[in-house]
C-alpha cells in the first residue's frame, strides 16, 4: 500500500510539472484510440499495446515516442513495434519497425524514451495503427515473500492505468488476463470491471500526455517460474555432417521462497494442495531433426524424460530429479545433435550458420545467455548477423584431433526470454581441404608406428659385439640368407621347367616346332645362368659351420633339381625329334612314358625338401 | 542463386561400411608388413618395400579409424 502511495505521488508530482512547463517539442501527435492487453499468465509479462496515432499539427512526423518508467525500463527484455495494415478483421502480419532508445529534450526524469521509426512520414491529418509489444521479466512480485509448502503463490503485478505517454490519448483502455480466477485484490478505480480472471480498466476519455495512475494487483499465480541465472548455450559445427548443440543450465524457482519443511509424503499424495507452488515439467522445443538427445547432470543421465515428435516439431519434457520450490535450484545439461544441411549454407564464397539463438526451453527466463558457436579448425573472415544487439568475444577451443584449437564466436545477452528465440547468421571462410588435415593426423600417427618398428627392426640393439652367441647369431642370418636365397633360385628354375612343358603343350595344339625349339634354347641358357649361380650359393654355404645340419638337405635338393633337369630336357628332345619324324601321338606316348614318371617322383621330392627347408 | 545447403563429402549412410572395409584392408596390408619383418633376414630386406607397405597400411588404418570415429558419433 505504501509502496503504492509513493510511486502514484512521486511520479504525479512529476506529471504536473511537466503540464505546467510543458513546450511544444514533441510533435502533434495524438492516440486516438489506446488498446492495451496486459497478458499475466507466465512469470514473463507481456504488454501488448495497439495505439491508433494521428498527425494533429502541421508538419510531418516521421518517428513515434515510446515512454516507460525507468524503473519499468530496466526490466523491459524485449520491445518490438509493427505497424498493422489493412482494416477491421483482415490484419496483415505487419513489417516490423526499428526502434532506437531517443533523448529528446524537454522530457521528465525518470523516464526512458524509445524512438519508433515510420518507414513513412506521416502527413497532417493522417493516421497509422501501431502495435507494440513489450515483454518485462522479474516484475511479478511474490507477496508474502516466504511461504510453506501448502500456502498458494500470491504475487503483486504494478503498472498504471492510464498508459504512460508523451502524447495526449483520447480513448483508452486496460485488460488484464490472470491466470486463475482467484484474484486476491486489485485497485478499485472508476470503470473497473472484472469477469472471472479479466479485469479491464476503462474507458478513460481525454487524458493528458504524461498521465499516470498506478495500480496494483495481487492474485494467485502457480504457473512454473522457471528463471535460469546463466545458460551456456554450445554449438559445435563439423563439416562432416553434424551440427552439436550441448546446452548448460542453471535454474532457480525464482517464486516465494520455501520456509519451513518439505513433506515428501504430503507432496506426492496431494500435489495440489501441497505443493501446488512448485513446478515439476519443463518443456523444450527442439528442430524436428534433432537426434541423439540427451539429458544429464554432474552425477549422470536423468531418465525422468520424454520426447515426442513428428516431421515439423520434437517436444522433449524434461523432469528433474526433485521438484522445484521457491528458491529451491537445479542444473543440467541437454544436447543433441542436427544434421548439416538444414543449417550450414554457402553463399558467395563463404558458409554461413543459419541457427536459433535463444534455449528451447518455453517460458524460460534466463539472466545472462552466452551462446558459443565453435567453427572448424582453419576457418577465418569470422563476422555475426544477429536481430538484437548482442556482446561478441572470440576464444578458442581445443576439440577432437586438433591442432591448433577451433576459433570460438562467444555471444552474450542479458535479460533474454523466448522472443529472443530468433535465427541468427555467422559467416565464415573454410577451405574444404582443410577438413583433410584430420584424417591425416590419423595417418601420420599410424605411420609413425611403422617407421619405428623398421626402425626396430633394422637396428643392432645388442650390447656386446663379439660374445659367442651374437657372433653365431649373426652366422645364421648370413645362413638363412643364402639358404633364402638358394630357394628362390630352385623356384625360377622350376618355373623354367614349367614353361618347357608349356611350350610341349604349344607344341601338341599348333604343331609349330621352330618355336618349340626356340623356348628349349632359351630355357637352356636361363638354366645353365642359374646353375652357377646356385655352384657358388652352396660353396658358401658348406663353408659356413652353423650350416651343417641343412648342407645334407641343401645338397640333396640341387642334385635331384638337376636330374629333374636333366629327365625333363631329355622328354623335350624326344618328343621334338617324334614330332619332327611324324611318329604318331600314341609312339610318342608310349616313349615318354618312363620319362614322364621318373619327372613325376623328382619333382614331388623336390617340393617336399623345399618346404622342409622353409620351416627352419 | 540462393544460398545452398553444404553437406558431408561422403554420404553419411556409408559411414560405417566405409569405415569397416577400410580398416579391413588396412589391417590386412600391416598382416603383411608385419610378415615380411618377421620372415625376411637381415641381407635381403628393402628399406623401400617396408616403407612403402607401411605407408600404404597406415592410409587404410587412418581414413578406415576417421570413417569408424564418425559412424560412431564423434563427428570430429
Amino acid at each position: 500500500m505504501g509502496l503504492r502511495l509513493r510511486l502514484g505521488l512521486r511520479l504525479g508530482i512529476v506529471a504536473l510539472t511537466i503540464t505546467l512547463l510543458s513546450t511544444s517539442v514533441l510533435s502533434d501527435l495524438l492516440l486516438s484510440k489506446v488498446d492495451r492487453r496486459v497478458d499475466l499468465t507466465s512469470q514473463i509479462v507481456r504488454i501488448t499495446s495497439t495505439l491508433k496515432v494521428e498527425n494533429a499539427g502541421f508538419d510531418l512526423v516521421s518517428d513515434v515516442l515510446l515512454a516507460f518508467p525507468e524503473l519499468q525500463a530496466r526490466k523491459l527484455a524485449y520491445l518490438t513495434a509493427t505497424l498493422i495494415e489493412g482494416k477491421g478483421k483482415v490484419k496483415n502480419a505487419g513489417v516490423s519497425l526499428p526502434i532506437e532508445v531517443a533523448n529528446p529534450k524537454g522530457m521528465p526524469p525518470a523516464l526512458k524514451i524509445y524512438s519508433v521509426s515510420l518507414p513513412m512520414a506521416l502527413g497532417q491529418g493522417n493516421s497509422l495503427t501501431l502495435d507494440v509489444l513489450a515483454v518485462y521479466t522479474h516484475t511479478l512480485q511474490p507477496f508474502p515473500e516466504k511461504i510453506t509448502q501448502s500456502d498458494i503463490q500470491l504475487v503483486l503485478f504494478q503498472d498504471s492505468a492510464h498508459y504512460l505517454s508523451p502524447y495526449p490519448a483520447k480513448v483508452q483502455s486496460l485488460s488484464i488476463k490472470l491466470p486463475v480466477d482467484r484474484i486476491e485484490s486489485y485497485t478499485k478505480l472508476e470503470n473497473t470491471k472484472s469477469h472471472g480472471s479479466e479485469i479491464k480498466y476503462g474507458p478513460y476519455e481525454n487524458l493528458p500526455p504524461f498521465s499516470y495512475l498506478p495500480i496494483v494487483i495481487h492474485f494467485e499465480f502457480n504457473q512454473p517460474f522457471a528463471v535460469s541465472q546463466d545458460v551456456v548455450r554450445e554449438i559445435e559445427i563439423s563439416h562432416w555432417g553434424c551440427v552439436q548443440i550441448t546446452e548448460h543450465y542453471n535454474i532457480i524457482h525464482a517464486g516465494a521462497k520455501s520456509k519451513g519443511e518439505f513433506s515428501r509424503l504430503d507432496y506426492q499424495a496431494r500435489a495440489h494442495i501441497r505443493g501446488a507452488s512448485a513446478f515439476r515439467h519443463l518443456v523444450a522445443k527442439l528442430p524436428p531433426s534433432a537426434h541423439s538427445i540427451y539429458y544429464r547432470d554432474e552425477i549422470g543421465n536423468i531418465s525422468t524424460s520424454n520426447l515426442w515428435g513428428d516431421t515439423k516439431k520434437k517436444e522433449l519434457l524434461i523432469e528433474p530429479r526433485y521438484p522445484l520450490f521457491g528458491g529451491w535450484r537445479t542444473a543440467f545439461t541437454i544436447g543433441y545433435g542436427l544434421p548439416l544441411q538444414d543449417f550450414l549454407f554457402e553463399s558467395v564464397g563463404k558458409h554461413f550458420l543459419n541457427i536459433s539463438f535463444g534455449p528451447p526451453i518455453n517460458e524460460l527466463v534466463v539472466n545472462n545467455l552466452i551462446v558459443k558457436v565453435v567453427l572448424p579448425e582453419g576457418s577465418g573472415d569470422i563476422s555475426i548477423s544477429t536481430p538484437f544487439p548482442v556482446k561478441q568475444g572470440q576464444e578458442t577451443k581445443i576439440s577432437h584431433l586438433d591442432v591448433v584449437g577451433r576459433p570460438v564466436v562467444v555471444l552474450e545477452k542479458g535479460n533474454v526470454v523466448p522472443e529472443h528465440n530468433q535465427y541468427f547468421q555467422v559467416y565464415y571462410r573454410f577451405n574444404k581441404l582443410s577438413m583433410l588435415r584430420e584424417p591425416f593426423m590419423l595417418i601420420s600417427g599410424f605411420f609413425f608406428l611403422f617407421v619405428a618398428c623398421t626402425v626396430y627392426m633394422h637396428v643392432d640393439l645388442s650390447i656386446s659385439k663379439s660374445s659367442a652367441s651374437y657372433l653365431a647369431k649373426l652366422q645364421w642370418d648370413e645362413v638363412r640368407a643364402t639358404i633364402q636365397q638358394v630357394e628362390s633360385i630352385i623356384n625360377q628354375l622350376l618355373e623354367a621347367h614349367e614353361k618347357l612343358e608349356a611350350s610341349l603343350c604349344d607344341l601338341s595344339r599348333t604343331g609349330d616346332i621352330q618355336a618349340c625349339k626356340m623356348a628349349r634354347k632359351t630355357a637352356d641358357m636361363f638354366l645353365k645362368e642359374q646353375s652357377k649361380e646356385l655352384k657358388t650359393l652352396f660353396s658358401f654355404l658348406q663353408s659356413s659351420p652353423s650350416a651343417a645340419h641343412i648342407v645334407s638337405k641343401v645338397e640333396d635338393l640341387v642334385l635331384r633339381e638337376r636330374e629333374l633337369q636333366e629327365r625333363l630336357i631329355a622328354k623335350h628332345t624326344t618328343v621334338v625329334d617324334c614330332y619332327e619324324r611324324k611318329f604318331a601321338s600314341r609312339e610318342i606316348e608310349a616313349r615318354v612314358a618312363p620319362l614322364e614318371q621318373k619327372i613325376i617322383a623328382l619333382r614331388k621330392e623336390v617340393e617336399d625338401l623345399l618346404e622342409y627347408i622353409d620351416e627352419i | 542463386m540462393g544460398p545452398k545447403p553444404i553437406a558431408s563429402p561422403v554420404p553419411e549412410s556409408w559411414y560405417p561400411a566405409l569405415s569397416v572395409l577400410m580398416v579391413a584392408i588396412g589391417l590386412v596390408v600391416t598382416a603383411s608388413f608385419f610378415i615380411y619383418e618377421a620372415t625376411s633376414s637381415r641381407r635381403n630386406r628393402s628399406l623401400a618395400k617396408e616403407l612403402t607397405t607401411g605407408a600404404l597400411a597406415s592410409f587404410f588404418l587412418g581414413f578406415g579409424s576417421l570413417f569408424l570415429l564418425l559412424a560412431s558419433g564423434v563427428y570430429v
